[in-house]
């Protein structure tokens, strides 16, 4: 997309998105979740066949999925939420591939994917609340999804935002524009929030390690 | 490079530094109280409940078991001979993590018998029948009952004890116990208070040796 664009509140140019960088993002943030989600799955299948089966992901007792996976936390849905991640990746990644070509969808779809990935976020959060709060211990691969999550919903809710332009006000519309701006900056500043909190919570356990 | 981009490592260089001076501050901190508890018996990792095998006055070994866990029945012909050749040194404590089906049945039934004083004879023969008795999908209370009468156990203290509130609590305690020491697994052992991951048995002798030089 050009950023020829003035804003018309400021006159500067206005930072805008592109549906096809969003479709890069969702293609590749899709694809990664997909294989995280593929093998909690895989691993969460020897679990059963094997109750002393041990996870690739049980490094050590804070990193360790082994754990995780046999809580009631991990079929929040009553179905295992590894489940739920093969589904909502692979059609993510699929939307990216679809949005890469540069094809326009229609509103529905938009608001459709608009859904899910705020459910989506809504549900990894509490997820991290329960990992860090309620079990006490980090599955690796769930972060990654974590971070997939964070970093897909930042960019989608503020690209679904740009529709909202030409009927803001001009408050809005600075805010929208610094929203644009500084999409990666807050998806970066999300994730150091969590790290922060990952890191106070165990940090009697990472000071032994040091 | 964007604004974006400068205030993104900006921000991740400014927590980089923030956790490089707390670990700096806490470990300043450590050196200037000694906050080793002595001898590695204070809670949360051992409670003034928790069963106790031996009572030697050097050292304290705590393994976190499951009676079900089979890495735990591996471990048990170990810990029967440390326990032999240190136990008059040494403290073995147990702490529970029940992770499978009769776990918590299994722990119960090892608390019943410590009320009669038979904690020991259970707890060994708990492990050594685990073949009999795991990976079942139905309580095996019944077979613990069977391994009561085995011991001599009264059995209508036995039947109330097992169905205490007040003693599946310790349980629970050793459950919680666990989650704030990190334990997610079992055995998890400690010594003196510090985790230990020996991996031969002549690991876990020069520990115990070492503990007990200290």
């Amino acid at each position: 997309m050009p950023r020829s664009k003035t804003d018309p509140a400021t006159g500067m140019p206005a930072p805008a998105t592109s549906a096809r960088g969003l479709g890069r993002l969702h293609l590749i943030g899709g694809l990664v979740g997909l294989v995280c989600a593929v093998v909690l799955l895989v691993e969460k299948i020897e679990l059963l066949k094997n109750p002393d089966y041990v996870p690739t992901c049980s490094i050590n007792p804070i990193l360790s999925c082994g754990s995780i996976m046999s809580t009631p936390q991990a079929d929040a849905f009553g179905i295992p939420n590894p489940i739920i991640g093969v589904a909502g990746f692979a059609a993510l990644a699929t939307l990216g591939a679809v949005l890469t070509t540069g094809v326009s969808l229609p509103r529905w779809l938009w608001l459709a994917t608009q859904a899910a990935v705020t459910l989506a976020v809504v549900f990894i959060h509490w997820l991290i609340y329960q990992s860090l709060y309620v079990i006490g211990a980090l599955c690796p691969y769930c972060m990654v999804v974590w971070v997939v999550t964070i970093a897909v919903f930042a960019y989608t809710t503020v690209h679904n935002l740009q529709r909202l332009r030409d009927r803001a006000t001009p408050r809005g519309q600075r805010t929208l524009a610094a929203l644009t701006e500084f999409r990666g900056a807050i998806v970066t500043g999300w994730c150091l929030v969590i790290t922060v909190l990952i890191a106070i919570r165990f940090w009697d356990y990472w000071v032994t390690l040091l | 490079m964007s604004k974006s981009l400068k205030l993104s490592m900006a921000m991740i260089v400014a927590v980089l530094v923030a956790l490089v001076a707390a670990v700096t501050f806490s470990r300043a901190g450590d050196e200037a109280t000694p906050s080793d508890s002595g001898n590695g018996t204070s809670e949360p990792l051992v409670r003034e409940d928790s069963p106790r095998l031996t009572s030697g006055k050097e050292a304290t070994f705590v393994e976190y078991l499951d009676f079900e866990c089979e890495a735990c029945g591996a471990a048990h012909p170990v810990m029967t001979d440390l326990r032999e050749k240190y136990g008059d040194d040494v403290t073995f404590v147990v702490r529970y993590l029940p992770l499978h089906g009769n776990s918590m049945n299994a722990a119960l039934a090892a608390e019943a018998a410590r009320e009669q004083g038979e904690f020991e004879a259970m707890h060994d023969q708990l492990f050594e029948t685990q073949g009999e008795w795991s990976h079942s999908e139905s309580s095996k209370a019944k077979t613990f009952e069977g391994y009561a009468k085995d011991l001599g156990l009264d059995m209508e203290q036995y039947r109330a004890d097992v169905k205490d509130p007040a003693i599946k609590k310790r349980i629970e305690q050793s459950t919680q116990d666990a989650q704030e020491l990190g334990v997610t697994g079992t055995p998890t052992f400690f010594l003196d208070g510090e985790k230990i991951e020996p991996s031969t048995i002549g690991d876990f002798e020069t520990k115990l040796d070492a503990a007990i030089e200290d």
